[in-house]
């Protein structure tokens, strides 16, 4: 599995580790800050993925962990990114599978695509880390955009050995 | 050779959609299943029902359909995806027996 594209498509400037947010809201508006100052969203990007969020939660449950890939339609976006939060304190994601279920979710994948069907490998990359408990685990110590580089580089040599 | 018509679906029809296509092509194709893939919104699934056999999404379902619609979460969560992928294949089966 490589993790190349998928991290030629986390954006350094996207990138927050050990924030704390009280709730869902002020992280949607603190992504939204730093991607719509860095001109990566339009002016309405926030508005609709909280509406997103509300109709189709994203949060995903794996077996050991809990993740969210908030995101909305293409046309609010207009720069492709990811922006990766990882939380000090967890905050709460409904799971995609059941809207009444609360997820608590430390580690959050924004994704600001514009044409997912070309962005095939590195959606499938992206799933294929997030249910790699062990590496998940990792992440969850990482504190640079540097340290995540080299982990997900690491992996993927450890792949490439085997 | 029959073909089964599946319609994936997910909120925005851009992002886990896709992951989920992917999944299915390689699905049908190992059992030798001859499958059109259509890639939407799960907003469009209530009026493009009429075009395919099956839906599968990773959202919930906002209605119920005339066609049988499977959640295909499994297929991010790595849980229970061989369960997932008997359900969809059986389906299939049995819609392609009565086709």
């Amino acid at each position: 599995m490589s993790y190349s594209k998928l991290v030629s498509f986390i954006e350094p400037s996207l990138v927050c580790f050990e924030k704390a947010f009280s709730n869902q809201l002020d992280f949607f508006e603190d992504i939204f800050e730093k991607a719509y100052s860095g001109d990566f969203v339009l002016n309405d990007f926030l508005e609709k993925i909280i509406l997103r969020e509300e109709s189709f939660p994203t949060g995903i449950k794996t077996e050991k962990i809990a993740v969210a890939i908030p995101h909305t339609d293409a046309e609010y976006i207009n720069k492709e990114f990811i922006a990766l939060y990882i939380l000090e304190r967890p905050i709460v994601f409904k799971s995609m599978e059941d809207n009444n279920e609360d997820l608590s979710v430390e580690i959050i994948f924004v994704l600001g695509l514009k044409e997912a069907h070309s962005q095939l490998e590195m959606l499938q990359s992206l799933i294929q880390l997030i249910q790699n408990d062990k590496l998940m685990t990792n992440f969850k110590e990482v504190r640079s955009y540097s340290e995540l580089v080299k982990l997900l580089e690491e992996k993927e040599k450890k792949n490439e050995k085997n | 050779m029959k073909k089964i018509r599946v319609l994936v679906a997910c909120g925005a029809g851009i992002a886990t959609s896709t992951i989920v296509v992917k999944k299915i092509e390689d699905l049908f194709y190992s059992k030798g299943i001859s499958v059109e893939i259509i890639q939407i919104k799960i907003s469009e699934a209530a009026s493009r029902q009429t075009e395919a056999d099956m839906l599968i999404s990773t959202t919930m379902f906002p209605t119920e359909y005339q066609i049988p619609a499977i959640k295909g979460m499994s297929f991010l969560t790595g849980i229970g995806v061989e369960k997932l992928q008997d359900e969809i294949i059986l389906t299939a089966e049995k819609i392609l027996t009565n086709k």
